[in-house]
């Protein structure tokens, strides 16, 4: 319950920080900043779906927790780890490749390391653990 | 493995969210074990084959391959 509503707050808060940001540089918007705006509402979405999830588990007097969904998230961890090592060599790469501030790679490799996450989960969790 | 679970509840006449509550997990934990796409714990099995009365192999076969 009190993790879901955590969940909320910082969905909220990273939603108003990005609104805050996106509508204050200007009508002057590049790509890069549309993108990251639309990639940004993406993982809010995702953190309230998962508060969503443990507050109405715990509305229903179910465990919020179990093992699957603890296994679940292991795995899940475990992958977008292994993904994002291989997304950062990459960022590496393109890094003289494309004219972006060093911020704004940054900032792309964490919103890919976030988006690595919520694809992962999905993956997981239609594929099921049944094979392991 | 595969299982029996969903013919051992409806001979027990309960739901998902019956045996869920009774194991101690969440409804969706009872709907991957029923559609085959989890193995449950040790401790898991245990308790759902104590639900209804049986041991853990006539609910749990295990597959060689």
């Amino acid at each position: 319950m009190k993790r879901g509503l955590i969940a909320i707050a910082v969905s909220l808060l990273v939603l108003g920080s990005a609104a805050f940001w996106f509508f204050g540089t200007g009508d002057h918007k590049i790509g890069f900043e549309i993108v990251s705006f639309g990639v940004i509402i993406v993982l809010v979405g995702f953190g309230l779906l998962f508060a969503y999830r443990r507050l109405s588990a715990a509305h229903r007097g179910e465990p919020v927790e179990d093992e699957l969904s603890k296994k679940i998230i292991q795995k899940t961890a475990a992958w977008a780890y292994y993904i994002s090592l291989y997304m950062w060599v990459f960022m590496i790469w393109l890094k003289d490749r494309v004219a972006l501030d060093t911020e704004q790679i940054l900032g792309a490799g964490i919103l890919s390391m976030a988006v690595i996450f919520f694809v992962c989960w999905i993956i997981i969790r239609a594929r099921g653990l049944s094979h392991e | 493995m595969n299982n029996r679970i969903r013919e051992f509840r409806a001979r027990h006449d309960l739901t998902q969210d019956d045996l869920a509550r009774k194991v101690g997990v969440r409804r969706e934990t009872i709907v991957f074990l029923e559609k085959n796409k989890y193995n449950p714990s040790l401790k898991l099995a245990h308790d759902i084959a104590r639900t209804f009365g049986v041991t853990i192999e006539e609910i749990f076969i295990f597959n060689e391959e």
